[in-house]
């Protein structure tokens, strides 16, 4: 269950330019976008480098060698970068129609997220046995339940949940794999080996078996399976920031850093580290609803959040049992993830698109 | 490919099922949905297939182990020495009679002596013999039968056709529990294989024959053409109609009816409510259901550990778990509500409907007293800074989605009085391993076995006591001398009307101390297809037999 | 150094297995004795514990398992009680199938919407970019259901459950398939689109190659490039997404059998599963490796 990135495969190491710059549109990919186009329209990356083919994504993916130099040599523009993508919001004035429909959607599952009961009133616990089983109409939005809870309300407040889970699982990877790729990188020889090596283990293990483990170790729940897919999801995540940290550390204006005799924690902290990261913001946006639809999938076992909670995956665990009877009770939640997922990914796309100019 | 296999026009099942479940509030008053009458006269030939969702066994043999699964499958190939009508009495199968000595100490059971096993091998007193020592073996790992027997000492052969059970005390319940599947008798040739062999293809002497058996895939069963030991009650005498069984495992309950639908198999097991209702409103479908011998489902009140050590707060939790619309309404009408711990289906049970009354007040009421005083902030009671929260461990393997539900009602009312019960859907091995450190609070358990015995299993104090895997059969911690007293003799005395007086007082024991709430009887529900005939349910354990059943060609 | 990378990924998934399975409450004995809640006696437990080596140690014991796997014995089953290996091999076919299929179809839609969408004009490649978009985001469960329920329950053209002919496996298949070209489809239009810009597809138009010919021969090659990489990571998608497929479709298959195993803790049988999936994952990278080479003109010069 990992995410695209482990497509990356067992990455060679240093390869020539053009294979770097093929290789790139794959591994750029990555976390479920189109990373291609970070390489693609990373323009002034790509015009830096030495090997005009090779551009961030491939740096990425293989991240040594000779598709380094290509971001090494863009050198101090780094910084202003991450310092644009954060801080311009003059991004917005770009966005097309389908992307202002997906900010749309995302602003309403945070107001969902954060104040439920401005969208739905009701108590999404409150059961009404002799109210089961009602179809969509007037009253119900969305139909009620087989204990006559109201699926509209369950299911607004069960965005908060799992936009957590989604959330929280995207950053248990992320942060797992920044001690990893980071490490990797810097730690020497020896270290990068062994972080190589079991991340490779990690991408030729089953996701799935993984978080079935997490689970049946420490029980059904929320968080054991936010944990669960975080695990399952951090290789990827490594294996791009490792790439990363690597191109970054040798680059120009690190080097510059020691010659000038910053400290170390200094040059970590105020030139890798977020340099590394920032590509990995962008895919984190994908992320996100790739882990939602996973937990999902998790509670459709018997392995997610525990009853009554009105988590969208257990939700459509409930009404998998009724869908030849009560289609509405696995429609609605359902609908709810994939539009979810897909406004994720179509904002990402956008974020991924407008790339370092 | 289209797959049509019903004559004339298909209906979208959707809009059928809709109608279905529209129709559900008229089907509540009640529906006498008998089998599709036929005058039809059967046919041999044909292969039905039958899809389980109790899961496939791990061995066929259903000595080894003993569960469901290997019963439902067992019983197409093994039968047993007595069997049930349908009034619970025992009537005579591969045996013909049994005896009791005067101290009731020993059985002579007469046997038939014209049976033969599948492989040859006579069916006699020697056979039975084998088969007990059998199930005794430690290494054949029999949890079911090896307690159903646990006050025979030995099998003695008298003569080729008598066998006598010698007993360590008298057991009122030993031709009961000789009529269940897991104690059936299997050829002692095949028997001296190794279990690896006798799991994948055990001999018995029933109609039809395990021909091969495909992991996670089917079972096979062919007919057994010198078949001559039908039980009471059968239709026809001889070899089965049916040439093949095809026996497959469907885990997913909605794939399974949707199966049965299309007509891709002809029997399931383990229907959904909503899909009995559907299957009975439908003109293609019928339903068998009985109601499976042993306890009821129920919830057990764990009262050996906080808080249902104290009887105030195992009463409050009964007054204020409302039960009865949420039976009503996720089981269509296809249940009713239980007030007795032991299911329907088994003599001596009786209802203490009162002991069951809804009332918040009262519950609050106790709770106070009880000293559960405080509330916190969402709303629970707490006592000393504790909050009242009672841990509820669910095997999803036993409960079936519905019950799930109603278990969830029963958070949600049992929450206005400040109860906090935390629900916890675990795997078997889970839930087993829960139960086995005594780590809940309350639990719903499953028990069949066809007789009132089964009450001196659940709630005897020995059997707090766990076996060396960790089990303990008695999980509300019950420990009081009259019950035992009560069980201990209702078990050996053979006199109808003594038994029924002990069983009374003992079941009112239990109602009195609240430490189980009673739901609903655990119902078999097989669904079948347009094209099979004559099927019905054995009485012992309310198993569907094939040998009466035919299929339309 | 390829084949020592290999053997180490081998063995640190077993390891890891291994240990992680014992970390799961319940007792193998027990799970040899009949499973969960048998009433297994003292002595069976003993002996069980005994013929299978689970009183020792569980340093030796991890040895012990390691030395049979090293000689490729992959050991017996607690619960089925046959060999690890016969029951792999009986479930591996039906697995590697749906999954091969799953891959293809895949592939296929992927690589057609993808060429559609990108010479239709904007509407053709907003409605592409949108199917790609929601169809990665489908769960398949929920997808599975929802074909049962048209194609199976209301209009009668495919069976529910598996069967011996190839109709039973056209469900299972499009689950598989549907949400997995919706990831390969937005990665290779992608690529695509990047290939009609690519001064290859200049200098080949300029030699007064057909648009077709163009498409075909060029920028279908470089889009394909993407789907021909991304097979390695396809692959262990899709054995996470048997799991689910196999028993909502009553499959046999390695996905299945994985589920079943892990809940009765048979520790042997999920040990050599992993392995089985472990060495498969190894395999495809090597397989798309050469296969990038195959299709990569680049690729051939290194």
């Amino acid at each position: 269950m990992s995410l695209p990135t482990s497509a990356l495969g067992a990455g060679e190491p240093a390869s020539p330019r053009g294979v770097g710059g093929a290789a790139g549109d794959v591994e750029a990919f990555g976390v479920g976008g189109e990373a291609s186009r970070a390489g693609g329209s990373g323009g002034g990356i790509r015009g830096a480098g030495p090997d005009g083919s090779g551009g961030l994504a491939g740096t990425l993916g293989r991240g040594s060698g000779g598709a380094g130099r290509g971001l090494g040599a863009r050198g101090p523009g780094a910084r202003g970068f991450v310092g644009r993508r954060f801080g311009g919001l003059g991004a917005l004035g770009a966005l097309g129609v389908p992307q202002w429909i997906a900010l749309g959607f995302l602003v309403l599952l945070v107001v969902a997220a954060v104040v439920p009961w401005l969208l739905a009133p009701g108590d999404p616990l409150a059961i009404a046995p002799a109210e089961a089983f009602r179809p969509p109409g007037w009253g119900h939005p969305f139909g009620t339940d087989e204990s006559g809870r109201d699926i509209y309300t369950r299911v607004v407040h069960g965005t908060g949940a799992s936009l957590v889970i989604g959330v929280a699982a995207t950053a248990i990877g992320v942060a797992l794999a920044l001690v990893l790729g980071v490490a990797a990188a810097l730690g020497g020889r020896v270290v990068d080996f062994g972080v190589s090596r079991f991340l490779e283990v990690l991408f030729a293990f089953p996701g799935l078996l993984l978080a079935l483990l997490v689970i049946t170790v420490y029980g059904p729940g929320i968080v054991t399976s936010t944990i669960a897919v975080g695990l399952a999801t951090a290789p990827g995540y490594a294996r791009i920031i490792r790439a990363q940290t690597r191109s970054v550390a040798s680059s120009a204006y690190v080097e510059a850093a020691v010659v000038l005799g910053r400290s170390r924690g200094r040059i970590l902290g105020r030139h890798i580290l977020p340099n590394a990261i920032a590509p990995v913001f962008v895919l984190v946006t994908l992320g996100v609803g790739q882990a939602i639809v996973w937990a999902a999938a998790l509670s459709y076992l018997g392995l997610g959040a525990e009853p009554p909670a009105a988590e969208w995956g257990a939700m459509l665990f409930a009404g998998k049992n009724y869908v030849a009877t009560a289609w509405w009770m696995t429609f609605f939640p359902g609908l709810a993830i994939v539009l979810s997922a897909a406004a994720a990914t179509v904002l990402g796309r956008a974020l991924q698109r407008r790339g370092p100019r | 490919m289209p797959l049509r296999r019903h004559s004339g026009p298909p209906r979208p099942a959707i809009l059928r099922s809709l109608a279905a479940l529209g129709a559900a509030a008229l089907l509540l008053a009640g529906c006498a949905a008998g089998p599709a009458a036929t005058t039809a006269t059967p046919a041999s030939g044909g292969t039905l297939t039958y899809a389980t969702g109790f899961g496939e066994p791990t061995c066929l043999d259903p000595h080894v182990g003993g569960n469901m699964p290997q019963a439902l499958v067992g019983t197409n190939f093994v039968e047993s020495l007595f069997s049930q009508d349908a009034d619970g009495t025992i009537v005579p199968w591969l045996a013909t009679s049994g005896t009791p000595s005067a101290d009731g100490l020993s059985w002579d059971i007469a046997l038939r002596d014209d049976v033969t096993f599948t492989d040859g091998t006579p069916f006699d007193a020697a056979a039975v013999k084998a088969n007990v020592e059998h199930m005794q073996d430690p290494a054949t790992a029999s949890s079911t039968a090896i307690l159903a027997l646990g006050k025979v000492t030995e099998v003695q052969v008298v003569d080729p056709t008598t066998a006598r059970f010698v007993l360590s005390e008298p057991d009122s319940a030993l031709l009961e529990s000789l009529a269940q599947t897991w104690l059936a008798m299997e050829s002692p040739t095949a028997l001296q294989r190794t279990q690896e062999e006798n799991c994948e293809s055990p001999v018995g002497t029933g109609p039809f024959v395990v021909s091969s058996w495909t992991k996670q895939d089917n079972i096979t069963l062919v007919r057994n053409d010198d078949y001559n030991s039908p039980p009471a009650g059968s239709a026809h005498e001889g070899p089965a109609y049916l040439d093949e069984i095809v026996w497959r495992f469907i885990p997913d309950s909605a794939t399974r009816f949707a199966a049965l639908q299309s007509g891709q198999v002809d029997v399931i097991d383990e229907m959904q409510p909503d899909n009995v209702v559907a299957a009975e409103s439908s003109d293609q479908l019928d339903v068998l259901t009985g109601a499976l011998p042993g306890a009821s489902i129920r919830l057990e009140l764990n009262a050996g550990y906080a808080p249902f050590d104290d009887e105030k707060v195992r009463k409050a939790f009964i007054a204020s778990a409302d039960v009865n619309p949420g039976i009503e309404s996720l089981f269509f009408g296809t249940v009713d509500r239980s007030y007795s711990v032991l299911s329907s289906g088994t003599p001596f049970g009786a209802s203490y409907p009162d002991d069951f009354a809804i009332d918040p007040d009262r519950a609050n009421q106790l709770l106070d007293e009880a000293g559960w005083t405080g509330r916190d902030a969402d709303g629970y009671r707490t006592k000393d800074g504790q909050r009242l929260t009672v841990d509820f461990p669910i095997s999803t393997n036993q409960s079936i989605p519905a019950e799930q539900s109603l278990f969830e009602q029963i958070q949600a009312t049992t929450k206005e009085v400040g109860f906090d019960v935390e629900l916890h859907p675990l795997d078997l091995s889970s839930w087993y391993a829960a139960l086995g450190a005594w780590d809940f609070g309350v639990t719903s358990a499953i028990y069949t076995k066809n007789s009132p015995d089964v009450l001196r299993i659940l709630y005897h104090s020995s059997n707090i006591i766990p076996a060396p895997s960790g089990y303990h059969p008695n999980n509300a911690h019950v420990s009081i001398p009259e019950l035992d007293a009560d069980l201990t003799e209702a078990g050996q005395t053979t006199d109808a009307d003594q038994r029924e007086a002990l069983y009374a007082d003992a079941q009112k024991i239990l109602s009195d101390g609240a430490y189980v709430l009673p739901l609903y009887d655990h119902l078999q529900k097989i669904g079948y297809g347009p094209r099979v005939q004559g099927l019905s349910l054995l009485p012992t354990l309310q198993i569907p037999t094939f040998y009466d059943a035919w299929v339309q060609q | 150094m390829r084949l020592v990378g290999a053997v180490f990924v081998l063995w640190a998934a077993a390891t890891l297995t291994f240990f992680g399975l014992r970390l799961i409450p319940g007792d193998p004995a027990q799970a040899i004795l009949g499973g969960p809640g048998s009433q297994a006696s003292a002595e069976a437990l003993a002996q069980v514990r005994a013929e299978y080596g689970l009183d020792q140690p569980i340093g030796v014991q991890y040895v012990a398992q390691l030395g049979r796997l090293a000689t490729g014995d992959l050991g017996t089953s607690y619960s089925l009680k046959s060999p690890v290996a016969d029951i792999i091999g009986s479930q591996i076919g039906g697995t590697l199938l749906l999954a091969a299929l799953a891959l293809l179809v895949a592939w296929v839609i992927a690589l057609g919407l993808a060429v559609w969408s990108t010479r239709g004009g904007r509407v053709a490649a907003a409605v592409g970019s949108t199917l790609e978009i929601v169809a990665a985001a489908v769960p398949h469960f929920w997808l599975a259901t929802v074909l049962v329920l048209i194609f199976s329950t209301a209009l009668r053209w495919f069976p529910a459950v598996s069967t011996a002919g190839p109709e039973g496996l056209v469900l299972p298949v499009l689950t598989l398939a549907l949400p997995l070209a919706g990831f390969l489809g937005q990665v290779m239009r992608e690529s695509v689109l990047n290939a009609l810009e690519a001064p290859f597809t200049l200098s080949a138009r300029a030699r007064g190659e057909s648009e077709t010919g163009v498409r075909w021969r060029h920028v279908l090659r470089h889009g394909a490039l993407p789907g021909v990489a991304l097979s390695g990571w396809a692959f262990g998608w899709l054995i996470s997404g048997a799991v689910v497929v196999e028993t909502v479709f009553a499959r046999p298959g390695l996905g299945r059998t994985l589920l079943n195993a892990v809940q009765l803790r048979d520790v042997p049988l999920v040990v050599g599963v992993v392995l089985v999936v472990a060495l498969g994952y190894v395999l495809m990278t090597l397989a798309t490796d050469a296969a990038t080479r195959l299709v990569d003109p680049r690729a051939r010069f290194s």
